[in-house]
């Protein structure tokens, strides 16, 4: 296995070219030791009868690599392509299941299946992690066609010596279509009288190093540790505040870096923002540059994560993009790449800090209000450093802007299966690259979407709404860890009527909770639960359409956030606005009256807290959650 | 009736001609009235501060509605041979905010000097990303702008845009 480029660039010390031709040698190293590899054969033909079937086999020769856009072909990843014979009317009844399986359970092989070659869209994938040793996918031709299938087979971490083995048949269809065992269950805890009071749209992020959960809401940045000696837990809450987070500006965000434990936390001024970072959950700050030179004046939003940068095999292989992503990497010892977005005259812009967010380059045009609205949702980045924005309007769909260069340019994906909606979506990124979209539908139905190619194609759209009954819903927010594993966090009310509109005609009447999905196996099946069973979030109208609510519509403003801790536990922010007795009561009374004038309009910071159940990382399943 | 001879077909043609070249030119002309000085409170007719009713009798002049978001509107634009797409903000006051324009991509390319003196310009970004910001104060309207005209390419810009100064931004009202 050759190291990765990333692996070889921390250090600042090095002038570029110095780093480039070593990373040359390397990769020509590499190459020589580790010679190029193929699947035998590498096609097979299936027709559309019962038991049809072709096997090949990889090389054994062993790799690693991130995810399928980190891994060259013949080298950490290689290729079998079938073909099916006949029409898709043919396959009624069948299906086509791949089954790639090895012997050595520390070792993990992934496979995509691209409709075509690999250009084309992703239909399936398997991306189970170790300990699993068969990974496997079925495909419906009667829904993605005939003709050639490419399986694209990965080396996530295989140590040479352990080849897999492949095999494509037609079959009958699997008849278990639920989720299986048991669903999380979850606790609320409640900001203390006098923290969190005016807690409008919440951030929240996790540091994996010291196990502390950081919010911002408004005026507030709160550090929350939990006291889990006992059961349930206790939560602490302490102010910690930046230097700029309560002077009141426009919007409000917090990004944690999970894996390096940096919060960035800033307030939207202006054309830039006042922003600080803290590596001690708000003990101390440095005050950054802000947003970025010139960047926009309207809803803005700070993510951040590895960078993006080739793999030696990568390097090797296509030297002149690698040496362009490389002069986009990092410039100080802090690894990670650090994002700001905001929205300015007639666009929307992303400026990228090479230096942990200490300083932003100038920002560079992400889309226009021609291809999408103008307001969009957080940024989210990708293990392999593949940045994502989502937006709730392009054309007549939702939409991805994706960047794969370290934020120099952005393609536009349109969720080819959602309708365009109201509420900012969300993304959450699995390890291995799946991307989950949560959205709100034309519909007000909460749906979810997955991508394994960066947007390209979706599948398994679905509303996770069908088991309460939910008609109207708002903000969706999503986490994911394992590849196959998110969480979707919205508020949601089975009541019908105009829920997130300006309340101008007769009141709505509906209440409204909030409400958790998690799937286990990639998006086909989701477990939703209610997570404020008994205290309405809201009674009556949540307004989304922004500046033009009218006054006592929109006390949650715009959006709420979820995260995931080091052990996958699941934590969502949200401002609940349903806080004395008796607008708990009247939300709990199903014949009483549940419209804006029985609602607190309160804007009271509340994290809800995974209890029980499985967590997000499956290397954390053996240790069980306690409440 | 009779069909035009050859030679009045020549003449309208080149009336047609001239009038074309004469609006390309007051068009270009609205955009770009300060090459060389400071850039213009307006595009293509459209000044900052004009009144809704008013920016929108010169829009359905120029363009065709395409898009609305949060009082942000983008237009298609009629036979405008620099630029394809024109998005507008009102204010509050429901007065213009800001104009922006988007290069056509096979139209008359504008260089960011057209827009303004490149020497009273603050440059920022660098190969591939590149502004042109001019701040300018409106005498008439009394208020203080910024001209902006963005691109990739190191001569033409694929944006331009200017933007009132000192209105307020509407998220500032929606958290009361």
């Amino acid at each position: 296995m050759c190291p990765s480029i990333s692996a070889l660039l921390p250090s600042s010390a090095v002038p570029s070219n110095l780093k480039l031709r070593l990373i040359f040698l390397v990769g020509i190293c590499c190459a020589l030791v580790f010679p190029a590899s193929a699947s035998t054969p590498t096609s097979g033909t299936l027709s559309p009868s019962n038991g049809s079937s072709t096997t090949w086999a990889g090389s054994g020769i062993g790799g690693a690599t991130t995810d399928e856009t980190t891994c060259v072909d013949g080298t950490d990843c290689d290729v079998f392509t079938i073909t099916l014979t006949g029409s898709p009317s043919n396959y009624q009844g069948l299906v086509l299941a791949i089954n790639v399986s090895h012997s050595v359970t520390l070792n993990d092989y992934d496979f995509y299946v691209h409709k075509g070659d690999l250009s084309g869209p992703v239909v399936a994938s398997a991306t189970a992690g170790i300990p699993e040793t068969m990974e496997s996918a079925v495909i419906d031709p009667t829904v993605s066609g005939t003709g050639v299938y490419t399986v694209h087979i990965v080396d996530s971490t295989v140590a040479p010596g352990d080849p897999y083995s492949g095999v494509a048949t037609i079959t009958t269809p699997p008849t278990d279509s639920q989720a299986h065992g048991t669903a999380p269950t979850y606790a609320n805890y409640q900001s203390p009288p006098g923290l969190g009071d005016s807690s409008g749209e919440p951030s929240i992020g996790s540091n994996f190093n010291s196990g502390r959960i950081m919010t911002q809401a408004l005026l507030d940045t709160l550090q929350v540790t939990f006291n889990t000696s006992t059961s349930p837990a206790t939560a602490t809450w302490l102010l910690k505040d930046g230097p700029n987070t309560n002077i009141i500006t426009l919007d409000p965000i917090l990004f944690t870096d999970s894996q390096t434990g940096r919060t960035v936390v800033s307030q939207l001024f202006g054309t830039t923002s006042l922003s600080a970072f803290t590596d001690n959950d708000g003990a101390t700050y440095t005050v950054s540059q802000g947003g970025g030179i010139a960047s926009g004046v309207d809803h803005e939003t700070v993510g951040g994560g590895p960078f993006r940068l080739c793999t030696t095999d990568q390097l090797l292989a296509t030297p002149v993009p690698c040496a362009q992503l490389a002069a986009r990497g990092p410039i100080t010892q802090y690894p990670h790449a650090v994002y700001y977005a905001s929205q300015d005259i007639g666009d929307a812009e992303m400026a990228l800090s090479q230096d942990g967010g200490l300083t932003y380059e100038a920002a560079h045009p992400m889309y226009t209000l021609v291809e999408c609205g103008g307001l969009h949702g957080h940024i989210k980045v990708s293990k392999s450093g593949i940045v994502y924005v989502p937006n709730k309007s392009c054309g007549s769909n939702q939409g991805l802007i994706v960047s794969m260069d370290n934020g120099l340019t952005f393609a536009v994906e349109p969720v080819i299966t959602s309708t365009s909606g109201t509420s900012d979506p969300s993304v959450g990124v699995g390890a291995k690259g799946r991307v989950y979209f949560g959205y709100i539908g034309g519909d007000g139905h909460p749906h979810i979407s997955v991508s394994d190619d960066q947007g390209r194609s979706w599948h398994y759209d679905l509303d996770v709404g069908v088991p309460y009954a939910i008609r109207n819903a708002a903000f969706p927010e999503v986490v994911a860890g394992d590849n196959d594993r998110a969480s979707f966090f919205f508020l949601g009310t089975p009541s019908a009527g105009d829920a997130t509109g300006a309340d101008t005609g007769t009141p709505f009447d509906g209440v409204w909770h909030g409400y958790l999905a998690t799937t286990y196996d990639g998006g086909k099946n989701w477990f939703t639960v209610d997570a404020t069973p008994s205290d309405a979030v809201q009674l009556g109208v949540i307004c989304t359409q922004g500046t033009t609510c009218p006054s006592g519509t929109r006390n949650l403003l715009d959006f709420n956030d979820v995260t995931v801790d080091q052990a996958g536990r699941v934590f969502a922010a949200y401002t609940d606005g349903c806080i004395t007795a008796a607008c708990i009561a009247k939300g709990n009374n199903v014949s009483g009256s549940h419209t804006r004038a029985d609602n607190d309009q309160a804007t009271k910071a509340t994290i809800i807290r995974q209890s029980t159940g499985k967590g997000l990382f499956k290397s954390q399943d053996s240790t069980r959650l306690q409440p | 009736m009779g069909t035009a001879p050859p030679w009045a077909t020549k003449k309208m043609s080149q009336k047609k001609i001239n009038r074309a070249a004469l609006l390309a030119f007051l068009a270009l002309s609205l955009t770009v009235s300060a090459a060389g000085k400071q850039p213009a409170p307006q595009i293509l007719g459209l000044r900052l501060g004009m009144a809704y009713e008013r920016a929108h009798a010169r829009l359905n002049e120029i363009g065709q509605f395409k898009s609305e978001d949060e009082g942000q509107q983008v237009w298609t634009l009629r036979n405008d041979k620099h630029y394809q797409y024109l998005i507008i903000g009102f204010d509050r006051e429901r007065t213009v905010r800001y104009v922006t324009v988007i290069a056509r991509p096979d139209g008359h390319p504008v260089s960011y000097a057209d827009v303004g003196n490149l020497a009273d310009a603050t440059r920022t970004g660098g190969a591939g990303n590149l502004r042109y910001t001019w701040k300018a104060n409106d005498k008439k309207g009394g208020f203080d702008y910024l001209a902006i005209a963005k691109g990739k390419d190191q001569r033409y810009l694929n944006r331009y845009a200017v933007k009132r100064l000192g209105v307020a931004n509407d998220e500032d009202d929606a958290r009361d």
